[in-house]
């Protein structure tokens, strides 16, 4: 029980705790926005709706920016513990204390790009002066409420159930090629597509990003075309991390871990990695969320400037990573491809 | 240009000292023209300035200006509008204690990004306009009752608003300072401002350059001249 009172799981147990309140709180709301919004009447209720939303707005973006932000903490905090657990090495290590451990992590992940999501399309929103979003961007908060609560009860019972006294299993085991897991058979790919896959996808989504940002953020089919090769760019990143470009930070032909990058000893490459992917990612999916309201006249010029800025930041990002993952091969004594 | 559809306004609403300062207000406001709110107090004509001149929401109904919906906008879109749109004359005038005259008038020009030059030359337009060029630099602290009206309508125009609101603006002035006030008003008069203001004062409410006045009680419009 003593391992929960860490610094790092207060906080995010707190962040989770809130992000839930805040989500029960704005229900009710929300329903009574989807059901009873009608911005042609000046009645009261009415009015009342439209000053709360702009609370609520605000308070929702609070609580999403912080699971944003709660993911990052979620893989430090989970990379600093693995020292109190026999046989963890690393983050993964902590996670494998319990069955909770990775589930919780791909639920911060999904939460966190669902988040962004949603916090891209309330931004259109509050741009225009017609409140043009407010009923669809209410369903979808609660569509995506099951998913934070979700993610905040598997996160509860993965920081309950930490013993201290339980021999967990070191990253070997899950990157290993002969494990059956969907990690190992990534990191199973060989050196050589691998590396076409990664810079293939990054290309592809820095130049889909470039044509939307030329097109002035105007054009329909290159939005959702830059959200696919987003999605797909951050598949096949993490397909590389595995595959190869982890054995090269680590200098060793079979160390495939994508969390051993984060530690001290490894001068903490793997945020200079993950940070730039997920924002871009994020951006990227941005984009193709917000462009289906590109038709609505009160958002015919606040939706392409947006997802412009979004496109910029998608291409940096991917550029950003494809760049550090050089770096790291480059500076790299490890000869994986022989010319 | 204004239009006020079923307009009502409750202080303490829920509360058991709940207080309806307007009861259904419709009413239009023309552009060009000078309307004065006539009533005793407690009538709602400073709550229906607020409401009118975006520092205040309605809790029922609906105020347009030319057109566009202002009473549900964001805060946001709520202060551009009140920075551009309109002009503020305040019954005890509010200007900062501390600041020069002409600090006070430039003050509502900063959020606007407009180049400083160009502020102070607008600035001490309207001073010499208002004969008051040669208080620029003292304190607002200092200046005589007429004259601190005289900067709080100089501040009221640096921005140059297509609407000037003002609330009871003669009631801290004497005989003669009112007389000069009626002089100012129909000089912005002239140059084709809309202006709305408060008033119970004859002096103003009486005069020919108030082309429309609404007599107001308990909340309600009750009869126009």
């Amino acid at each position: 029980m003593g391992v929960i009172f860490q610094p790092a799981i207060i906080a995010l147990l707190l962040a989770s705790a809130l992000c839930v309140l805040a989500l029960a709180a704005s229900a009710p709301f929300a329903l009574e926005v989807i059901r009873r919004w009608d911005i042609t009447s000046g009645s009261e209720r009415q009015l009342q709706l439209e000053r709360r939303t702009y609370l609520f707005s605000t308070l929702l973006t609070f609580v999403l920016a912080l699971q944003l932000a709660a993911v990052l903490l979620f893989v430090f905090n989970a990379e600093k513990m693995s020292g109190m657990f026999v046989g963890a090495m690393c983050a993964v290590g902590t996670l494998n204390v319990n069955a909770f451990g990775f589930p919780a992590l791909n639920a911060k992940i999904a939460v966190f790009f669902l988040a962004a999501m949603w916090l891209a399309i309330n931004h259109v929103d509050s741009r225009a002066r017609d409140y043009p979003l407010v009923r669809i961007k209410y369903a979808l908060l609660l569509a995506l409420a099951p998913l934070l609560a979700a993610s905040a009860w598997t996160e509860l019972q993965y920081f309950l159930g930490l013993k201290a006294d339980v021999i967990t299993s070191c990253c070997g085991s899950l990157f290993s090629a002969g494990s059956p897991t969907l990690a190992a058979e990534a990191s199973a790919l060989p050196p050589l597509p691998a590396m076409w896959l990664f810079y293939g996808s990054l290309g592809a989504a820095i130049a889909l990003a470039a044509w939307h940002g030329h097109g002035r953020g105007r054009n329909g089919r290159s939005a959702y075309a830059l959200a696919a090769a987003s999605a797909l760019g951050f598949g096949a990143t993490i397909a590389g991390i595995l595959s190869f470009v982890s054995l090269y930070v680590y200098e060793h032909p079979n160390h495939h871990c994508p969390f051993c990058i984060l530690k001290p000893e490894y001068g903490y490459q793997g945020y200079w990695l993950y940070v730039p992917l997920f924002g871009a990612t994020a951006a990227g999916l941005a984009v193709g969320a917000i462009q289906p309201f590109a038709r609505i006249e009160s958002l015919r010029e606040i939706v392409p400037g947006f997802s412009r800025h979004l496109a910029a930041i998608a291409a940096n990002g991917f550029a950003l990573t494809a760049a550090i993952a050089t770096a790291m091969i480059w500076q790299s004594r490890l000869i994986l491809i022989e010319h | 240009m204004i239009e006020l559809h079923a307009i009502r306004k409750a202080f303490n609403q829920g509360r058991h000292n709940e207080y309806w300062a307007l009861d259904g207000i419709d009413l239009s406001i023309e552009a060009n023209k000078v309307t004065a709110l006539r009533g005793p107090s407690g009538s709602g004509k400073t709550t229906l300035l607020t409401i009118v001149g975006c520092l205040a929401r309605p809790t029922e109904g609906r105020v347009r200006l030319q057109g566009e919906d202002i009473s549900g906008l964001p805060e946001r879109f709520l202060t551009e509008i009140r920075r551009k749109r309109f002009g503020f004359i305040f019954q005890q005038f509010n200007l900062i204690k501390g600041l020069s005259a002409l600090d006070n008038i430039i003050l509502p020009a900063y959020p606007t990004g407009r180049p400083r030059r160009q502020v102070l030359d607008r600035a001490e337009e309207l001073l010499a306009g208002l004969k008051l060029g040669h208080r620029r630099h003292a304190k607002v602290e200092w200046l005589s009752g007429g004259e601190q009206q005289r900067v709080a309508i100089c501040r009221a125009l640096i921005n140059d608003p297509e609407l000037l609101i003002a609330d009871e603006p003669t009631a801290n002035l004497d005989t003669h300072l009112a007389g000069e006030f009626m002089g100012i008003l129909e000089s912005l008069a002239d140059q084709g401002r809309t202006i709305l203001l408060t008033s119970h004062d004859p002096l103003v409410v009486e005069s020919d350059v108030v082309q429309r006045v609404i007599d107001m009680r308990d909340g309600r419009l009750i009869h126009e001249r």
